[in-house]
C-alpha cells in the first residue's frame, strides 16, 4: 500500500520567493497558502510606472516555471499584491 | 505556437469593435461563472454600455483569446484595443482609480450623499441585518441607474452611509449617484418591496394610455406625435397628424424638453425609441401604451386594425 503524503507547503511558498527574488532583484517578497493555491505580496521597485496588468505578469512571469504541468506546485494564485516601496 | 492568421484577425475585430470589449461566459444580464458576474458588476457601476463576447457560444474564440492576450482565463478585458486584465486585475483597477483613468472618466470624488429611508424601508433592512447577524445593507446604483439592494459581509471599498437608524455601504460610483435618494418600502402581494426616488436619475419613458392621448389633443397640448412604423404599415393604418419617424431624421432642432409621444403597432418598437430618445437627452418622452391597435379599439374605430 502506497503512502502518499502531501509535499509541505512551506517549500512550495519558498520556491515562489526564491523565483521572484531571483527575476527582480531586491524585491521583498511574501508568499502564503497551500493545497496548490497561494496569495503573493511584492514590493519591487520593479512596478514604478507599471499600471495593473503589467506588475502582475511580472509576478506571474517569475513563477512560471511552478506553475506549468499536470502536477505544478502551485495551481492558482488567488490574490496578488503588487506594490511599488514607499519612497521617504 | 502562434494562432491562424485568421483568427488573430477575427479576435482583433472583436476587441476593436467597440471602446470596452468584455471576454466572458455568459452575457451581462446573465453570467455563466463567478468572475464573469463580478467583472461585469464592477463595469455596470461605470459604464451604461458595452460590449460582452460570450465565449460559451464559441470555442475558437474562448481558446483564441487566451493565446491573443496571453492570459490564461477567462473574463478578459479590452479597453480602446488594449487587454487591461481579468476580474481581480479589474477590481484593483477600481479600487486605485486605474479603471475611471483607462476609460476616460473622472474617479467620483467620494462624498458621502444624503440619503433617506422611510420608517416602512427602515424596518425592512433591521428585519434583514436580524436574520442575517454580522451582515451589512449594500445600496449600489449602476451606470444605467438601476438600484439593487444586498446583504452580506462588508466589502474593502465600499464607504458607509448614513441612512435613517442604520448606515449602507455603497462604493465609490453608487456615492455620486445617491445625492438626495429616498428609500421607501411598499406593501405588495408578495410582500414588503423597496421602492426608490432618485433625483439623480434620468426620466425614464413614460408610458401613455391611449384616453390620454385623446384629451392631450383635445386639449390642444404642445407635443410631437411620431409614428415609427415603416411607410407600408402607414399606409394601412394611421393616426391623424403623426409625422413619421423618417421626417424627423435625427432630431436635429427639436428642443430637449419638447413633449414627444412616439407609437408603432402594439408598442414595443416605439418604446425602443423612446428609450433611445431618453438616452440622448430628452426629457419628456412618452410611449403610446397599446400603439395603434389600442387607438384604433378604444379612440377611433375609423382607423383599420390590421
Amino acid at each position: 500500500m502506497a503512502l502518499r503524503i502531501n509535499r509541505p507547503a512551506a517549500e512550495t511558498t519558498d520556491r515562489i520567493r526564491k523565483a521572484i527574488e531571483a527575476a527582480l532583484p531586491g524585491a521583498e517578497v511574501e508568499a502564503t497558502g497551500m493545497g496548490g493555491h497561494f496569495e503573493i505580496r511584492v514590493v519591487s521597485e520593479a512596478f514604478e510606472g507599471k499600471n495593473t496588468l503589467a506588475k502582475h505578469r511580472l509576478v506571474l512571469g517569475a513563477i512560471a516555471e511552478l506553475m506549468k504541468g499536470e502536477n505544478a506546485p502551485v495551481h492558482a494564485v488567488d490574490k496578488i499584491e503588487a506594490l511599488v516601496p514607499r519612497q521617504d | 505556437m502562434a494562432l491562424p492568421p485568421e483568427l488573430n484577425d477575427r479576435l482583433t475585430s472583436i476587441i476593436t469593435s467597440d471602446s470596452v470589449v468584455l471576454f466572458m461566459k455568459g452575457h451581462r444580464g446573465q453570467p455563466q461563472c463567478g468572475f464573469s458576474a463580478q467583472i461585469t458588476q464592477v463595469l455596470d457601476r461605470v459604464l451604461a454600455d458595452y460590449t460582452t463576447f460570450d465565449v460559451l457560444s464559441d470555442m475558437e474564440v474562448r481558446e483564441g483569446i487566451k493565446e491573443f492576450s496571453d492570459w490564461p482565463t477567462i473574463p478578459q478585458l479590452y479597453i480602446g484595443g488594449e487587454f487591461q486584465g481579468g476580474c481581480d486585475i479589474v477590481k484593483e483597477m477600481y479600487e486605485s482609480g486605474e479603471l475611471h483613468g483607462a476609460l476616460g472618466l473622472d474617479r467620483p470624488t467620494g462624498e458621502t450623499p444624503a440619503v433617506t429611508l422611510t420608517d416602512a424601508a427602515a424596518t425592512v433592512f433591521q428585519g434583514a441585518l436580524q436574520q442575517q447577524p454580522g451582515s451589512e445593507i449594500h445600496v449600489a446604483i449602476d451606470a444605467r441607474f438601476q438600484h439593487s439592494f444586498g446583504v452580506g459581509p462588508a466589502e474593502g471599498d465600499e464607504t458607509r452611509v448614513p441612512a435613517g437608524p442604520i448606515e449602507v455601504l455603497m462604493d465609490l460610483d453608487t456615492l455620486a449617484r445617491a445625492e438626495g435618494l429616498v428609500i421607501d418600502a411598499v406593501d405588495t402581494p408578495q410582500g414588503a418591496a423597496l421602492k426608490v426616488d432618485n433625483p439623480n436619475a434620468p426620466p425614464a419613458v413614460q408610458q401613455l394610455p391611449v384616453g390620454e392621448l385623446a384629451r392631450m389633443r383635445e386639449a390642444g397640448a404642445e407635443f410631437l406625435l411620431i409614428d415609427v412604423r415603416p411607410e407600408e404599415e402607414r399606409q394601412r393604418a394611421a393616426i391623424e397628424g403623426a409625422t413619421p419617424l423618417e421626417t424627423i431624421g435625427d432630431f436635429e432642432g427639436v428642443p430637449r424638453d419638447r413633449t414627444i409621444v412616439l407609437h408603432c403597432h402594439h408598442g414595443s418598437r416605439s418604446q425602443a425609441v423612446a428609450e433611445e430618445l431618453v438616452g440622448s437627452g430628452f426629457q419628456s418622452v412618452f410611449n403610446l401604451a397599446g400603439g395603434i391597435d389600442a387607438w384604433s379599439v378604444e379612440v377611433d374605430s375609423s382607423v383599420p386594425r390590421y
